[in-house]
């Protein structure tokens, strides 16, 4: 008998902790994020797409701004998935290359600006949230991810641009011969 | 010869029936489920007389779609087909979620499909294709919003302005707690669930002898990231990055618990993320209107390109970890 209710009560202990770590999900991130999100929402709004579409086709241009500020645009204004069709602006060669750095970059935009991908934000939130038990800042990382995730979508827009075309190239070669 | 058949939601499925028939020139049935064609995608071909086609390897014109068959866990596949008006099969019963949730209507949408919910249907049952459908609600549209507006005088210029600027925020409220019920909550319960199990039950420490001196060095990172972007496995690992989302909350659980250094948790992001996106590059690829030569390419291009890139993201992120939480 003894051993059914110890057993019962170790059960129950197991969501008793679940649910509170809900409550402090809840109370802790929602608020803010809530607002945040509200507030981008609003902006993303205001500014409107035919104005984030004007910058975003100077931003094909170069090879640099393509991998790092399209991206960003992109992820930043229409979110995920949606951030994808920014892929028309640049030329066919140059598709998979943007995709691969703009999905690359729907976590570590999470940090700084949760609005765009609300539904993975526990990549970066499971490990922030182990930080912040431990007491420290949420801002230095949340930064740092954002800036190393700057320059991991650059260099793999670069290298997936190289070799797609190596591919297309051998491709074009085995359909002559 | 073509047949009409009946696609029904299974177990916890939600949407259609749909009734769906192939014609000339639309007899696609197109798998965008990892690891081959599934045997629903198959089954539907062979029943239909439509041809069965990977997402992965090849890609087709929307035009040409029927149906896609997809096996998304509720973040951005389940509606990127509906929204272009392709009729969607998704073999997870999964309901109206995701960023995209408001294309998911039961008209367009079935959900938890096995091979035993479908079955012949009467021709006349069939439904136009929903890109017609959706194109004469488009003209209807375009027709009313020709009717000019009128300019009124200064006063009602500016109440319209500022009408429309809350009218704006609103909208953006809305939007937001949408999100946080469809989007935020559910994963939030979810990774609450989990914590508490693995607090209390004794996993936790399982975990911490096992896995945690892995995370807690940079070859234990480099192993992670080399796994997860090995190309047979990162478009399984992918999906909804419920994986990645997962192995984050038990790297927090152990950043928490002091079994992992803090400064560690910035290449562990990068570490558990190689395989991002790799579940959804010919979806991608034709949101970006790439053409079908270009996604076959794509593909293999992107996974191996992330073997590389993997590793390297790692070692950058850990170079820029130092003096973080010192």
């Amino acid at each position: 008998m003894e051993f059914l209710a110890k057993a019962a009560e170790w059960f129950i202990g197991l969501f008793q902790e679940g649910g509170n770590t809900f409550m402090g999900l809840v109370t802790g991130i929602l608020p803010t994020l809530i607002v945040l999100i509200t507030f981008v929402n609003a902006i993303i709004k205001l500014v409107g797409e035919d104005k984030v579409q004007k910058v975003a086709t100077i931003a094909t241009k170069n090879i640099v701004t393509r991998y790092t500020i399209l991206p960003l645009l992109s992820v930043f204004f229409l979110t995920n998935p949606m951030c994808y069709t920014f892929g028309k602006f640049v030329d066919e060669k140059y598709k998979p290359a943007f995709y691969d750095a703009a999905v690359s970059f729907v976590h570590p935009i999470t940090g700084l600006f949760p609005h765009a991908n609300a539904s993975e934000l526990f990549v970066y939130l499971g490990v922030a949230e182990g930080l912040k038990q431990q007491g420290l800042p949420l801002g230095p990382i949340a930064v740092r991810y954002f800036i190393v995730g700057l320059i991991v979508i650059f260099l793999r827009g670069v290298t997936t641009e190289i070799i797609t075309a190596k591919m297309m190239d051998k491709r074009v070669v085995s359909k002559n011969s | 010869m073509y047949r009409a058949v009946k696609i029904s939601k299974g177990s916890g499925g939600f949407g259609g029936p749909l009734v769906i028939k192939p014609e000339p020139g639309k007899d696609k049935i197109l798998s965008v489920t990892g690891g081959g064609i599934s045997p629903v995608a198959e089954k539907i071909a062979e029943m239909t007389g439509a041809t069965a086609v990977d997402g992965f390897k090849t890609s087709i014109p929307d035009g040409e779609v029927l149906l896609a068959v997809v096996d998304c866990g509720g973040t951005a596949r389940c509606g990127v087909y509906p929204k272009k008006g392709i009729y969607t099969v998704n073999l997870t019963p999964v309901g109206q979620s995701g960023p995209l949730a408001k294309y998911i209507t039961e008209d367009i949408y079935v959900s938890g499909v096995t091979e035993k919910t479908l079955a012949y249907a009467d021709d006349k049952e069939a439904l136009p294709t929903k890109q017609e459908v959706r194109a004469t609600i488009d003209a209807a549209k375009k027709a009313k919003a020709q009717e000019p507006e009128k300019k009124g005088n200064i006063v009602e210029r500016i109440g319209k302005g500022a009408g429309k600027v809350v009218g704006i925020f609103y909208a953006a409220g809305r939007e937001t707690i949408d999100s946080v019920i469809k989007n935020i909550l559910p994963f939030m319960a979810f990774v609450a669930m989990l914590i508490g199990i693995i607090l209390k039950s004794g996993i936790g420490d399982f975990i911490a002898k096992t896995i945690a001196p892995y995370s807690g060095s940079l070859p234990g990172l480099l192993a992670i990231s080399v796994i997860a972007a090995l190309p047979v496995l990162s478009p399984l690992l992918g999906p909804g990055a419920v994986i990645a989302q997962v192995v984050g909350v038990l790297i927090g659980v152990e950043i928490g618990k002091g079994n992992i250094p803090p400064q560690y948790a910035l290449p562990a992001l990068f570490a558990i993320d190689p395989q991002v996106g790799c579940d959804f590059i010919p979806v991608g690829l034709s949101l970006g209107e790439a053409e079908p030569e270009t996604v076959e390419v794509g593909v293999p291009a992107i996974l191996f390109s992330r073997l590389i890139t993997g590793p390297i993201s790692v070692i950058i992120a850990y170079l820029f970890s130092f003096g973080l939480y010192r």
